[in-house]
């Protein structure tokens, strides 16, 4: 079909891709694009479906969740948010969670550009050794035994400190991001800086962030979505349920409320309310801030 | 490397001394803690602190192979791959479709974007909540549509279908990053070779075949890496949508919680060399499944 139609559009010009529809002519595109949309669509709804059904469910009475558990609320009514509010202290978990999250990536990623950046330049001896371990860093045993026995040793056991200590030591990808990065920042730049009398911790600080930042976000945003995901490491080395994360929070919440669907579903929506709102806000920097860095390295 | 080591900032010993205090962290918290987990596998170490610890020898890895333990063993293994491997192939090929259609000229497709990454920001307790949620056996909507036909499932209770479902929950929460790896992909390989393709009569299947998915190699090797190191090793939402001792769901990252901390929350004296010989054996595993995979993955590069 886009055989036949070409030799004109070739005629025409084409350059842009916008000019993509007219080559192929005829009905054909156009059915293709209701298939397109239609695949959109799909894929939108199988994201959305789930957490509009947890809303619905959220506004639900006991009685009118055990009467009809699928369909649609007739009766919305918020008693289940002030349930939940009262009973589950959503706002220190997840306090909690944004302070380990924000404290051990904003570590994490400094680590790795401390660590990245003279291996990368060859300001440290041995780049081939020191590389090979960012590499073998992807492969590590897990370590669930030994840092809850050094959490103990170190009496961090049941510490903020000790959590975050330790949530900011898995860099995983960080230093080779770091390094690879700096791959396409030319060396001249140091060299200028240093002839103009920048030194070290100032140009690492000071100029460095601002030169590799794309690849810093998605250090940044990587160590960030696992710390702020964890919660075993959680369950097992913060026991006191003031300093959980949110993700043990709501845990134990639905371990204590089993099967009460409609209060774990405003439990649920009280927790995933403010990221969502904080997603709208911030994804589309989210989004190119995870590849952004990993497409020059 | 084609630096010489020359130091341009003054003394050498500023950068030395940095890279050392951020190593350090590295060092004692993550390093440290994976070389002990070889150490500790020939000891009886357990949960409670400042118990006397021996040294014994293999008998951990012993106990492992044992008739006791080899069923729970070989089961935990077997789930582990299975697991892995479905998540990894579904995840890739969905990931690859579903980046490939957002990244057409269509409306709303940054909204879709938007909405496939969301499941990253959520987290798995809540993602684990929804799903709950939608599979609840006493009246949720997957239990409706199992009604249409007459039938009906404890879903996540059910031993068949528990891993299949945790598949599918893994594989709609992982799926996010991984389109986004595709689209960045995606947008560099020149628009010109498409229209070159489409020229030739090459058909919108064929373009995948032959123009984009050759191109976009590197970003498949990446994402399977990824996504199968994470998956051999993931045990957050098993945790939380099956819980741990469930063995339909049982994976060796979960055997190891649960032999080391008795699965609930501290406390027990329980045997944690031997969950450390699990990790081991998981180490050499994952080692194993990934090289192979690296190197199948390359030289499909290379023929493609």
């Amino acid at each position: 079909m886009s055989a036949i139609n070409a030799p004109t559009a070739v005629g025409g010009g084409v350059v842009s891709v916008e000019d993509n529809p007219p080559i192929r002519g005829g009905s054909a595109p156009q059915r293709g694009k209701v298939v397109l949309y239609a695949l959109l669509v799909l894929v939108v709804v199988m994201y959305l479906y789930p957490l509009l059904f947890l809303v619905n469910t959220a506004l639900k009475s006991d009685a009118e969740f055990i009467s009809d558990p699928t369909g649609l609320v007739t009766a919305p009514q918020f008693s289940n948010f002030a349930t939940a509010v009262d009973k589950g202290n959503f706002a220190s978990y997840l306090l909690n969670s944004v302070l380990y999250t924000f404290v051990a990536a904003s570590l994490g990623t400094v680590v790795s550009l401390l660590v990245g950046f003279p291996v990368a330049r060859g300001y440290v001896k041995h780049t081939r050794l020191w590389n090979a371990t960012f590499a073998a860093m992807l492969f590590l045993p897990n370590t669930l035994i030994t840092v809850f026995q050094l959490a103990l040793r170190l009496n961090l056991y049941d510490t903020r400190l000790g959590y975050i200590l330790i949530m900011a030591s898995g860099v995983g990808v960080g230093p080779l991001l770091v390094t690879g990065y700096l791959k396409s920042v030319p060396r001249e730049i140091d060299e200028a800086a240093a002839l103009d009398g920048v030194g070290y911790v100032r140009y690492v600080f000071g100029f460095l962030p601002t030169l590799i930042k794309p690849v810093l976000a998605t250090v940044f945003i990587l160590q960030a979505i696992g710390v702020w995901n964890d919660i075993i490491l959680a369950t097992i080395l913060l026991p006191d349920a003031s300093k959980s994360p949110v993700t043990l929070g709501l845990f134990a919440f639905k371990g204590t409320y089993v099967s009460q669907w409609s209060l774990l579903s405003a439990a649920t929506m009280i927790v995933a309310a403010p990221l969502v709102a904080t997603y709208v806000f911030l994804q589309r920097y989210l989004v190119a801030s995870v590849v952004g860095g990993a497409v020059k390295g | 490397m084609s630096t010489s080591g020359t130091i341009i900032f003054g003394r050498r010993s500023t950068a030395q001394l940095l890279f050392a205090l951020g190593m350090s962290l590295i060092v004692v918290f993550s390093l440290v803690p994976a070389v002990g987990i070889l150490a500790v596998s020939f000891t009886d170490i357990r949960s409670l602190p400042f118990l006397p610890v021996s040294f014994v020898g293999l008998d951990n890895y012993r106990t492992f192979f044992s008739s006791a333990q080899l069923g729970y063993n070989l089961n935990a293994l077997k789930n582990t791959l299975v697991f892995a491997i479905a998540v990894t192939l579904l995840q890739n090929v969905l990931a690859l479709f579903i980046a490939v259609l957002l990244n057409m000229r269509l409306r709303g497709r940054n909204f879709a974007r938007a909405v496939v990454f969301m499941p990253t920001i959520l987290g798995v307790t809540i993602i684990g909540l929804v799903f709950g949620l939608i599979f609840n056996p006493s009246g949720g909507p997957a239990a409706s549509v199992w009604g249409w036909f007459g039938s009906s499932s404890a879903f996540f209770g059910d031993p068949s279908l528990a891993m299949p479902l945790v598949i599918a929950v893994s594989v709609w929460s992982g799926l996010g990053v991984a389109v986004v790896i595709y689209l960045a992909g995606l947008q560099a390989i020149p628009p010109e070779l498409h229209e070159v393709a489409s020229i030739d009569g090459a058909s919108s299947w064929q373009r995948l075949r032959y123009v984009t998915t050759p191109l976009l190699a590197p970003s498949i090797t990446a994402n399977t890496l990824l996504s199968l190191i994470g998956a051999l090793q993931s045990y957050q939402l098993i945790y939380v949508l099956t819980g741990p001792i469930n063995p339909a769901t049982q994976v060796l990252s979960l055997a190891i919680f649960t032999q080391g901390f008795g699965g609930a929350q501290g406390g027990t004296a329980q045997s944690q060399g031997y969950a450390a010989a699990i990790s081991m054996v998981q180490f050499v595993i994952v080692m194993i499944v990934s090289l192979a995979t690296l190197v199948y993955l390359r030289r499909k590069e290379t023929a493609l």
